[in-house]
């Protein structure tokens, strides 16, 4: 009996957290559907997609700060890392070389 | 120049031919010495002037000479240029790159009698070396600083040491992985990989956590492991919007005595847990291999990312698990679940967490369950628009973490601190943490850490 309270309270926590997180995300639909629209029309440039992803889990770090070659080495260490789909590394990788520093 | 030089050489050749007849006629009658001094200036001006006349065509000439020159060299670049054109440019594929994070980090811990410090060094490298497009080897290192070991004998009290003595240098390997990428769908992973068993293991460098320690729960999942991975994403529509998969086979947790024992004892005769989370890797120094157990675990994480209105909105879930055994016998099965998730609501308020839930069989003690939870939230005041360049460049901070080891040790914790970024990598943190803990392996009620970290 303890032990399927126990499951219990584990369902009714994981269930609970998952519903919150919906509830988040729904909300947070709602409140910025004028927004998503227009940004849903067009496709993303490269600076763009920089500015979406780079941010995610550290500091953006400057196009300048590194070379061409070393954006190469360091976007590919970042699409395994973030998972990032090939195309938007592609799209990024080619705004950070054009931006690069000597 | 050829039109003025023509009449003057007809001019000379001209004068020349009366010179030579009024010669002829001086010669044949009588000249008078004024006739005689006038055709004597006029030949003297002649002579002058076919002097000035092979001069400048010297001059012509030297002109033309390096006229051709000029055009000989252009025509050489010319013939360069277009074949550096027509030949595309060769970029070099062998490319080494570092990165990674340095940290010094200062603590006092509240309520257990210990002195306040400098706690920690570490120089944290990642090694990247790309061999071509699809190839590339990284390598992690934590290279720390730690206080020695307490050993000796005071020759005047003949006492034993009870200090630690000057100090030493630890270097752990966090990671060391080959990746490879297959397609634009699919990459595969080899060695001894970051697992992604929610998102802290793959983003927990310094500079990365605004808040200098791990939180609750994630020390009941193993962050690395040596196994391979296959890992990928589907970009959904033009927006950003990403689905991402990740699944791996990895060597797992195994047991520290072998057996399915709950608990071992150390030297001291106190009980630990007999769980190794970080597994085993090459061959034991008895020969046996180093996975101890009947077979590798498995596992795997789903996550899905949906930016909204462009950039700092957005929202990213997954769930993550993994499972095996761990026992030298294959009896009995460790297990883990972790769901995860991250929120940015503009570019100055963050909030992110996750829920860790681990559970493993053993034969003396039913089922261990440990878990924990913990949810952390960042607000830049950049967003107050106080245009006040210290207040600017502060993000404070908010940390709730909770956790249960399953060996009746729980522990929950408020934290509060902040972020002063001096450059966009290099931080100054700082935070004061209220802990809560009861059971064998509780903590020390209170902890300030303030910790500069630096990401190169």
């Amino acid at each position: 009996m303890k032990k399927q309270n126990s499951r219990l309270q584990y369902l009714v926590r994981t269930v609970a957290f998952v519903v919150a997180w919906n509830v988040i995300v729904s909300l947070v639909a709602v409140a910025q559907a004028d927004e998503t629209k227009p940004a849903a029309a067009k496709k993303l440039t490269g600076a763009e997609l920089y500015a979406i992803n780079c941010n995610r889990c550290h500091q953006e770090r400057y196009p300048t700060e590194f070379t061409s070659a070393q954006w190469q080495t360091l976007m590919t260490h970042m699409r395994v890392r973030a998972n990032l789909p090939a195309k938007q590394a592609k799209e990024i990788l080619k705004y950070m070389k054009e931006e690069a520093g000597n | 120049m050829k039109k003025n030089f023509t009449p003057r050489f007809i001019g000379s050749a001209a004068a020349s031919c009366i010179l030579g007849l009024v010669a002829t006629q001086h010669a044949a009658a009588t000249v008078s010495d004024e006739d005689f001094n006038a055709l004597k200036n006029m030949v003297q001006q002649l002579q002058q002037a076919r002097q000035q006349d092979q001069q400048q065509i010297q001059s012509l000439q030297q002109q033309l000479g390096e006229t051709q020159t000029l055009a000989t060299n252009a025509a050489v670049q010319a013939s360069a240029v277009a074949q550096a054109q027509a030949t595309p440019p060769r970029n070099a594929l062998h490319n080494f790159t570092m990165v990674g994070d340095a940290e010094v980090q200062f603590a006092k811990t509240y309520g257990n009698g210990t002195h306040n410090g400098f706690v920690l060094a570490d120089f944290a490298p990642i090694f990247l070396y790309q061999a071509n497009e699809k190839v590339l080897f990284e390598a992690g290192f934590d290279v720390t600083v730690n206080n020695g070991s307490a050993s000796g004998t005071n020759i005047v009290s003949n006492q034993p040491y009870t200090h630690d003595s000057s100090s030493s240098t630890s270097v752990s390997l966090s990671f060391a992985q080959l990746d490879y990428i297959i397609n634009d769908y699919a990459m595969f992973v080899g060695g001894y990989m970051l697992l992604p068993l929610g998102t802290y293991s793959e983003r927990t460098a310094g500079f990365l956590n605004k808040i200098p320690d791990d939180p609750f729960g994630v020390e009941f999942l193993p962050g690395a492991g040596a196994g391979a991975q296959l890992r990928g994403a589907w970009a959904v529509g033009d927006s950003g919007q990403m689905l991402t998969y990740a699944v791996y086979g990895a060597n797992g947790p195994s047991s520290v005595d072998g057996s399915g024992n709950a608990y071992t004892l150390d030297s001291g005769g106190n009980k630990i847990s007999n769980l190794d989370l970080g597994g085993n890797v090459g061959i034991q120094g008895s020969g046996d291999n180093g996975n101890l157990h009947s077979s590798p675990s498995g596992g795997g994480r789903l996550g899905w990312f949906i930016p909204w209105g462009g950039a700092h909105k957005d929202l990213e879930l997954g769930i993550s698990g993994q499972s095996g055994v761990w026992d030298d016998a294959g009896s009995y099965t460790w297990s883990a679940c972790v769901l995860d998730a991250a929120l940015h609501v503009g570019p100055d308020f963050e909030l992110k967490g996750e829920y860790i839930d681990t559970w493993y069989s053993t034969a003396d003690a039913g089922t261990v369950r440990p878990w924990g939870y913990w949810a952390q939230a960042g607000y830049k005041l950049a967003g107050l628009n106080l245009d006040v360049p210290v207040i600017s460049d502060i993000e404070l901070v908010g940390r709730f973490d909770k956790e249960n080891d399953g060996l009746s040790t729980k522990s929950d914790r408020y934290t509060i601190g902040y972020v002063y970024y001096i450059t966009n990598t290099l931080l100054f943190e700082g935070d004061y943490e209220f802990i809560h803990s009861t059971g064998p392996n509780a903590l020390p009620p209170n902890q300030l850490i303030l910790q500069l970290s630096y990401g190169f």
